[in-house]
């Protein structure tokens, strides 16, 4: 190759046009027909269900998954003047507030489903090692569940988050600490999210870890139903923290008569039938039926934490005062 | 008028979001925001670690200096091009591969325990070896070989000719080393991300943290004043030969043989070359094919799908598509103003540029080596969002950056090429009445051709790996490879585990080919 006076040029005017390009900008790119949901990488919307979705309403929906509950509303809230989506699903009761405070919704957000954080335990370990499994969330800090224990650390993880507001309101403003003192001690491990403590850690799912208790959701054991038709783990039912889902408008979004639409479709019977199998939450709709096979393996707390809560104003003092137990 | 397009280049993408930052942090109480037990604590540590990585490169390194570049073996070129593959692979690739490596057994009573200390160490040691090799070793090289012998005929052993007369000789160039080295470490983000497994931090991973995380713009902005104080004062310190690590100066010396004599030095770069270097590597390679328990191709195959419960946004292939485009967009940038700047600061005539002004103008191009991708992601994010250029809403954004910290490169390659041109021959073309254009087309454009081919690798390899803006800046289906190796490996499950191995050892694969150009275009 020799280095001619034309390679020059197009190396210039290559240059010159990306110069260019930025200076002008694409903002302008998207067509008026695509349509973006932003959402945790737990939600599931299947193929055929997107397709129906483009030919009921003429959008073509495309989905951008931010990690977690908290990752999603913050990406959301330091995108906010240019947003990265249309509508957002995923947002939930920990996290409402902030979305709210920062002004990224139009409108109301809209509950579209609920699910209890609940531990889980494995009933298969503990019938070999001949233990009794815990039934309360005050049996972990007793010396025979040891070194038993996986979590999620709730500066990183909603669902720990979740179960941080729980203890508050179980064991009350001042006592709650003592708890997770006692935790700690007793060796309780902490991840950083849902997926490595549930997948890798836990003894009773696919990763077939050291730790047969996790934080997990009441309706996890449906999950783990094997060939005979029986459920490994079990729910502790409870210290469960309601934990409810929404979704809602982005302001600034690029088209909000389609996030409307969309909005209408998540809440929609046929949209809302699918929570239970597909995403293992209760819909929020009344009179949606729940398969009766998931019910019968999914944990029914008695009574469950969260819905008295002021999670927002209080989050940053309850994750500091977390923050310098675990340190 | 020339250098109103790189001007405007770096004063709108790195000196505007950077002054953003800056009036954001120290309009408000930045200070008291950050001297709390647990800043100063990751403030040590990030001090600490990139310190002793240093120290460690150099202790190792000065062996391998003086193997590779005062001796001679059968087959040292090849190796010296097989270390050099750690600097330029990826960081989110290094962390993966310590993340297969903390597996093998041999290594288990250091490694096990929880302890995220010694494999963030290890990786740091990985990575930045040969920049310890190559800027110690081509100082020796071009030490006076007659000194040495003249020691040894005054009977002084090896052990004391190293100490009394070749250290102190190479202390400028050690020091230089080092303070690169700890600058690299000090600003390694995707490593402490990954191998920290949430619990050991660093401030640049506290600046992601704090942003994405607390939404506590102040504090970052703090964090970001905090860093960037450190990797300054790291950057000058090693500016002072004007080393980066990768560019070589050959020099003409006979090296010898090895003989007997070297053993110690053979025993102990080779040593840590097959365990420290080279078993990660072929550890992910390993586990690339192997699926299952069974040697396969599975992995390989999953490349075009989207990961176990569907993780990713986009398929691997897809995100290496993206990375594709925004390495060749951003190589282009790169080299396009690196190359003008070149030009400019090396001009004697037809310049309004006095002396000084050039190095401050030199210098205004050098600056982004010293701040990070990281804090560099976050000013995009609080500047370009709206006003004049919504640049962050645009793929460009990503290409962007790496072509900021890709064009110091490109400098320092072509910049020594151009003032190393016969000045005769361009002053006599220039009496001659040719114009700087044209002495440009024709006489120097030619003979820096092969720099430039050089500078263009160096650039693609720079931002194929970049990770932290692309963090802030890359989302959904503009996912770049980086960022989707990193979902992939910071979510459990056998699958997305092998998906990481398989487009890691593809990355390495290239990397390994660019690595082999740039080296026979040099030689």
């Amino acid at each position: 190759m020799k280095f001619s006076r034309k390679t020059f040029f197009s190396l210039s005017i290559l240059g010159i046009a990306a110069l260019v390009v930025i200076l002008v900008n694409n903002t302008g790119g998207a067509k008026i027909k695509d349509l973006t949901l932003a959402t945790h990488d737990s939600f599931v919307m299947s193929q055929s269900q997107i397709k129906e979705f483009g030919k009921k309403t003429g959008y073509n929906l495309k989905i951008v998954k931010l990690s977690d509950a908290g990752s999603l509303t913050n990406k959301l809230v330091l995108t906010k003047d240019a947003p990265i989506a249309d509508a957002v699903f995923g947002i939930d009761n920990s996290f409402a507030g902030v979305a709210t405070k920062a002004g990224i919704i139009d409108g109301q957000l809209v509950a579209t489903d609920f699910g209890d954080v609940c531990f889980n335990y494995d009933k298969k370990w503990f019938s070999s090692h001949k233990v009794t499994p815990p039934t309360s969330i005050k049996d972990l800090v007793q010396p025979n569940y040891k070194n038993m224990t996986v979590i999620e650390n709730p500066n990183t993880s909603s669902t720990g988050l979740s179960f941080l507001a729980a203890s508050v309101e179980i064991f009350g403003k001042k006592e709650w600490p003592t708890f997770w003192k006692s935790l700690k001690a007793n060796g309780v491990k902490v991840d950083d999210g849902w997926e490595a403590a549930y997948y890798t850690d836990f003894s009773g799912s696919s990763g077939k870890g050291a730790y047969p208790i996790v934080l997990s959701y009441g309706s996890s054991p449906a999950d783990e139903v094997r060939a005979d038709g029986k459920s490994q783990t079990a729910a502790i039912t409870d210290g469960c923290f309601r934990q409810r889902e929404y979704v809602g408008v982005l302001k600034k979004g690029k088209n909000p008569k389609g996030a409307k639409k969309l909005i209408e479709y998540i809440l929609s019977p046929e949209f809302q039938k699918t929570f239970p199998t597909a995403m293992y939450m209760y819909p929020a709709i009344k009179g949606i039926a729940i398969p009766v096979k998931w019910a019968a393996f999914a944990g029914k707390p008695t009574r469950t934490y969260g819905d008295t809560l002021d999670i927002n104003s209080n989050r940053k003092a309850w994750l500091s005062t977390w923050s310098e137990i675990f340190g | 008028m020339l250098w109103v397009a790189p001007l405007l280049f770096i004063g709108v993408l790195f000196y505007l979001p950077l002054a953003r930052i800056l009036s954001l942090g120290l309009s408000g109480d930045w200070l008291p925001s950050i001297w709390t037990p647990h800043i100063l604590g990751i403030f040590w540590f990030t001090i600490w670690q990139a310190g002793i990585s240093a120290a460690a490169c150099i202790a190792l390194g000065i062996p391998g200096a003086y193997l590779f570049y005062t001796r001679k073996f059968h087959g040292q070129h090849l190796v010296k091009a097989f270390i050099t593959i750690p600097f330029v692979l990826p960081t989110i690739v290094v962390a993966i591969g310590f993340t297969s490596f903390r597996k093998i057994a041999l290594f288990a009573p250091i490694l096990q325990g929880g302890s995220y200390i010694p494999i963030i160490l290890l990786a740091n040691v990985f990575m930045n070896y040969s920049i310890a090799v190559r800027i110690v070793g081509t100082t020796w090289s071009n030490l006076d070989p007659s000194v040495e012998d003249a020691a040894a005929l005054d009977g002084a052993g090896r052990i004391r000719t190293l100490t009394s007369v070749t250290l102190p000789n190479l202390r400028g160039s050690i020091a230089s080393a080092g303070a690169l080295i700890f600058l690299y470490c000090a600003a390694s983000f995707g490593l402490v991300l990954v191998l920290g497994g949430g619990k050991i931090k660093t401030v640049e991973t506290e600046i992601y943290l704090s942003a994405t995380q607390y939404l506590d713009l102040r504090k970052t902005a703090g964090l970001v004043l905090l860093q960037t104080i450190i990797t300054v004062i790291a950057f000058l310190l090693s500016r002072n030969r004007g080393e980066n690590g990768l560019v070589e100066n050959q020099s003409g010396r006979p090296n010898r043989r090895v003989d007997m004599r070297d053993l110690p030095a053979v025993i102990l770069t080779f040593a840590f070359i097959s365990f420290v270097i080279a078993l990660p590597i072929l550890k992910i390679f390993l586990e690339a094919f192997t699926y299952a328990g069974r040697f396969s191709l599975q992995n390989f195959a999953n490349l075009t799908g989207k990961g176990a419960r569907d993780l990713l946004n986009i398929s691997v292939t897809h995100a290496a598509l993206n990375s594709l485009r925004n390495t060749l967009i951003a190589s282009l940038i790169s080299i396009f103003i690196g190359v003008l700047v070149s030009y400019l600061i090396s001009r004697k005539y037809g310049s309004p540029l006095n002396q000084k002004f050039r190095s401050l103008f030199d210098l205004a191009f050098q600056a982004p080596v010293g701040i990070s991708t990281v804090v560099l992601g976050f000013g995009y994010l609080i500047t370009f969002t709206t006003g004049l250029f919504p640049l962050r809403s645009s793929w460009l954004a990503t290409p962007l950056v790496a072509s900021l910290i890709a064009t110091p490169l490109v400098i320092r390659l072509v910049y020594p090429a151009l003032i190393s041109l016969n000045r005769e021959l361009l002053e006599s073309a220039s009496t001659e009445g040719a114009s700087d254009g044209s002495i440009w087309m024709e006489i120097e454009a030619p003979i820096i051709r092969n720099v430039l081919l050089t500078a263009l690798g160096f650039s693609a390899l720079i931002s194929i790996g970049e990770f932290g803006a692309a963090n802030f800046l890359a989302y959904g289906d503009q996912a770049t490879l980086p960022i989707i190796l990193y979902q992939l490996i910071s979510r459990p499950g056998t699958q997305n585990y092998g998906m990481a191995m398989a487009a890691s050892s593809l990355l390495i694969l290239s990397v390994a080919v660019i690595i082999y150009l740039v080296t026979r275009i040099e030689d």
